[in-house]
């Protein structure tokens, strides 16, 4: 097999699904021997600590909204008392109000980094390296599009 | 072979999954908890996954302020009501307050710049554990990716909810609880129905000021913190996954140059 050995590159997103694949494949009676994975961990190259001790991706732009839409919403509830919308509707307002001009002033902050980081909707995360014979490649091929490779490469 | 399952044994965890519940220590701004800890103490302590004593801060929070006036002072001291605030206090419980709600904050702040080192650590471990689905007689739970905006929209709708989606069941049942009985005790559906159809001053007075002042906390608290779960159990689910693949799918013998020429 050696002589007429071809191997087929795929991407893949960390999913279920691609372990479903890898487990059919060798149900199907490839070695483990002959499957490489490579998860891509070392992405875009950030600082790790001490961009994600700050704040780790997603949660940035919500810290902000959630601190001033609680400020905002007990002083509008504690003001509404006396005023004349009453405590229900200040609280309201100022809960919107508040998460609003928090998420507001964290885009402003985070404006240069997101820019930076802004990420494709799907992105190859594991890399799928299997060594077989040139007869079932097609098969195999097969086996990964349909668990949601985002892409397959023949290499003979 | 000792030394390999020595080191197949990690001294720091980042994640814990069991039947029902799953805890993950991860990178976060001590500030941030600071915070929620000052908004209500014991919330600060749930974020960082210390249940036991998050509960008995939270617990005491009400039961002090509750028996105090705390809550119905603010709202007298901030509207220059100041004689009616003084009124209000109850001195035989107020001064009980202060030591631990600073407490509450502090240890919070401090922890957190502990646990940063030891999730940075963990992190650095080259063996996690094998943990991806865990099934028990009562329960059962898994890791997989969740859309973070799905679990904010359930929570929004119902603190708590958001919790129970994500498997954390210690928060999700807390949170559940603590809001139906500020909502209930404050008055909040009553005054929100008068308000709407309304009649303000009607919907001012049902309210009692006391307990209202609690829900803000507790609503905002739900949805943050469903939301940053929600990111932080995703990456969980890489990580673990990541780290099962390097173990099991890249010590063989396959290097891209031997294809042709070891025959």
């Amino acid at each position: 097999m050696n002589g007429m050995a071809m191997h087929i590159v795929s991407s893949f997103e960390h999913s279920t699904a691609l372990e479903l694949a890898i487990s059919d494949l060798e149900e199907g009676g490839i070695e483990r021997e002959q499957i490489i994975a490579v998860p891509l961990d070392r992405m875009g190259g950030q600082d790790r600590i001490f961009d994600t001790i700050h704040q780790s991706d997603g949660i940035s732009l919500l810290d902000g909204a959630a601190v001033l839409g609680t400020v905002c919403s007990v002083l509008g509830a504690t003001y509404g008392f006396v005023l004349p919308l009453g405590p229900i509707l200040c609280g309201l307002i100022g809960l919107a109000g508040g998460m609003l001009a928090g998420f507001l002033l964290d885009l402003l902050v985070n404006r240069k980094k997101l820019k930076h980081r802004r990420k494709p909707a799907v992105r190859t995360e594991v890399v799928l390296i299997i060594r077989c014979h040139p007869s079932r490649a097609e098969h195999i091929t097969q086996t990964l599009v349909r668990h949601g490779a985002l892409g397959v490469g023949w290499l003979n | 072979m000792n030394r390999h399952s020595f080191l197949q044994s990690p001294r720091r965890k980042n994640l814990f999954l069991s039947s029902y519940s799953t805890n993950i220590n991860y990178l976060r701004h001590p500030l941030v908890i600071a915070w929620w800890s000052a908004a209500f103490p014991g919330f600060g302590h749930l974020i960082l996954g210390k249940f036991m004593n998050g509960f008995t801060l939270a617990i005491w929070e009400v039961v002090i302020n509750y028996n105090a006036k705390i809550n119905e002072a603010m709202i007298y001291s901030f509207t220059g009501r100041f004689e009616m605030a003084k009124e209000a206090l109850d001195t035989r419980w107020m001064l009980l307050y202060i030591s631990v709600y600073i407490y509450a904050i502090w240890d919070s702040y401090r922890l957190t710049v502990d646990l940063n080192k030891a999730a940075v650590l963990g992190e650095r471990e080259q063996y996690g554990e094998n943990i991806n689905f865990r099934l028990g007689p009562f329960s059962l739970n898994y890791l997989d990716k969740h859309p973070p905006w799905l679990v904010l929209v359930w929570s929004l709708l119902m603190p708590g909810l958001g919790h129970l989606y994500l498997n954390r069941l210690s928060t999700g049942l807390y949170l559940l609880i603590a809001s139906i009985v500020y909502i209930y005790y404050s008055h909040l559906l009553e005054g929100l129905h008068l308000t709407l159809l309304g009649h303000i001053r009607e919907g001012a007075a049902v309210l009692d000021p006391e307990w209202v002042l609690f829900y803000p906390s507790v609503f905002c608290f739900s949805f943050y913190d469903a939301y940053v779960l929600t990111v932080e159990s995703n990456k969980a689910f890489k990580t673990e996954q990541a780290r099962y693949l390097k173990r099991t799918y890249q010590s063989s013998l396959l290097r891209l140059g031997n294809a042709g020429n070891n025959g």
